[in-house]
């Protein structure tokens, strides 16, 4: 069983490369036409709609800084297939270099429970959860800023600054009932 | 400090009468489940959830009267209501006569033009007892618009244009409790009938008792809890089918009927409840955990026969012997035996879609 792993490689010089795992192939396309764009770092995207990974492309593939799961909400499918693949990923990418990334979270139709669902799989691995609209271009556009940003700082491109350390300041956090329960007793 | 003028006020204040006082009214959301969060804006962050554990039903009374017999006739297109400022149960024939005058001066103002209407309408509320399930709620009213042709002898039977019901059926009681003294909450109300006529009846509604109408859909999960009470009810009423009908994205976009026979499907949940689970260890409470387990065998069934994975699609209808339900909010219950669970849950539904 192939595990991706984030340090088996050497990096290149101020290049940056991210992974967008989507099981409909539809946002991550978009995302990838926008991120490319980008001139102050090199952006390379690998897009794949499930892991684990083809072996045969292993030898040239780029060191993967960054593992982004895109979740369309509407579909229980999708969820499904984020959760199934996360089991082929190595540990060391847990430490900062995996973020979910959820659309149509505000659809009308959407179950309560699927968006628990996603909360508590997003704050349970301590990931950034990001949610983006990905109908218009301006959407898309947002959402592509928002990973850039992580992907410098898990590529090393910014200084003083690591992906562990941003993850602590950005991962989802579902608090327990006793928390919350806390915070509302305390005494002004 | 009096409780109900903080509630105008900003929300950290309102986190401070809180303690003090009990009365300060408080969203559903904040009430119901794991998460009460009142110091930010309630329905924000933290409004779920839904009660994972919905305890279903065994249900129930044999006996229905002629009134509850007309709630299973045909199919009702559901929406939220707000609490209702000042209903009283005691002034229906009030009530009667002025929404009848009301839709006869908005059809004067050429608002409602129906070809073939008699010049009189007339309109009835009526009390249908046995619905309620606790003290604190609310009897459910029904209401009937019958045109009245001058002409006709007085036996002759009125035609039914429009009718429909509020109903609050199982209800959280922690909510109930805090409502404030002249609100009636009557969250579910199921409409059947022209559309114009539902608008009027809505704006009549509106401008008496100053509450807010939305549209109510019964969402993908909820469908799946419908399916799984129906199902479980098997055992002691028939239910001759269970039919699921799907929506998948395709180009063009597909719809897959899943239909299969009530015993298979009685099966299958027998051995998703806890397989070993003896009649007087039931409890009765079914937990969501074993609905998705269910889902999941019959979505794992279809995927190995005819490989397509229905996950990728949305549900979209349920139906059995004991009713159907529709993704748009629209149900009929055709059996008069577990009306009362189908209804706790769609009341439910109500109450979290509800703003407030």
């Amino acid at each position: 069983m192939s595990v991706l792993r984030p340090l088996s490689k050497l990096p290149d010089i101020n290049a940056a490369s991210v992974l967008l795992v989507e099981n409909e192939e539809d946002f991550q396309q978009k995302l990838a036409g926008v991120m490319v764009k980008e001139k102050s770092v090199m952006v390379k995207v690998r897009l794949a709609k499930s892991l684990p990974l083809p072996a045969k492309n292993e030898q040239n593939r780029p060191r993967i800084d960054l593992v982004v799961f895109l979740i369309n909400l509407m579909s229980e499918l999708s969820l499904q297939s984020a959760e199934a693949s996360l089991k082929h990923l190595g540990q060391g990418y847990f430490l900062g270099k995996v973020c979910f990334m959820v659309t149509n979270a505000r659809h009308a139709a959407l179950p309560a429970e699927r968006m628990v669902a996603v909360r508590k799989l997003a704050s349970g691995l301590r990931c950034p959860l990001l949610y983006a609209e990905d109908q218009t271009p301006d959407g898309v556009t947002n959402a592509a800023e928002r990973l850039l940003v992580i992907l410098r700082v898990a590529a090393g491109c910014v200084p003083m600054t690591t992906a562990l350390f941003l993850s602590n300041l950005t991962s989802c956090i579902v608090p327990t009932e006793e928390e919350e329960q806390q915070n509302l007793d305390f005494d002004v | 400090m009096d409780p109900h003028t903080s509630v105008a006020r900003s929300p950290f204040s309102s986190v401070v009468q809180r303690r003090r006082s009990k009365s300060h009214r408080q969203s559903y959301r904040s009430n119901v489940g794991t998460m009460s969060h009142l110091g930010y804006t309630p329905g924000f962050t933290k409004r779920r959830l839904t009660t994972c554990r919905l305890a279903p039903k065994r249900c129930s009374t044999a006996e229905i009267n002629p009134e509850q017999r007309a709630l299973l006739v045909r199919e009702w297109q559901l929406s939220y209501v707000t609490p209702l400022y000042r209903f009283q149960h005691g002034h229906l024939k009030t009530y009667s006569r002025q929404l009848a005058a009301f839709l006869v001066s908005e059809r004067q103002q050429g608002v409602a033009a129906e070809v073939g209407l008699g010049s009189t309408l007339k309109v009835t509320f009526t009390l249908v007892a046995g619905m309620a399930q606790t003290e604190e709620e609310a009897d459910t009213v029904f209401i009937k618009i019958l045109s009245k042709t001058p002409m006709a002898a007085p036996d002759d039977p009125q035609k039914v244009l429009w009718s429909g019901w509020l109903t609050c059926v199982g209800g959280n009681p922690d909510y109930l409790r805090t409502l404030p003294e002249d609100f009636v909450c009557l969250p579910l109300f199921c409409s059947g009938g022209t559309e114009g006529l539902t608008a009027l009846v809505k704006a009549w509604f509106q401008r008496t008792f100053d509450c807010c109408f939305g549209r109510l859909e019964i969402n993908s999960v909820n469908l799946q809890w419908l399916a799984a009470l129906w199902t479980d009810c098997h055992a002691r009423t028939s239910i001759k089918q269970l039919k699921l009908v799907w929506s998948l994205p395709a180009e063009p976009p597909m719809e897959v009927i899943y239909a299969m026979h009530a015993q298979d499907a009685s099966e299958l949940w027998r051995s998703v409840r806890q397989p070993g689970l003896r009649e007087e260890e039931d409890d009765g409470s079914v937990g969501l955990a074993e609905v998705a387990c269910f889902f999941k065998g019959l979505k794992s069934h279809f995927y190995r026969h005819f490989r397509v994975e229905l996950s990728a699609g949305r549900l979209t209808q349920v139906s059995t012997a004991l009713g159907s339900a529709k993704h748009g909010g629209r149900i009929k219950i055709s059996n008069s035996s577990y009306m009362i669970t189908t209804l706790t849950l769609l009341t439910e539904c109500a109450l979290l879609k509800m703003p407030i």
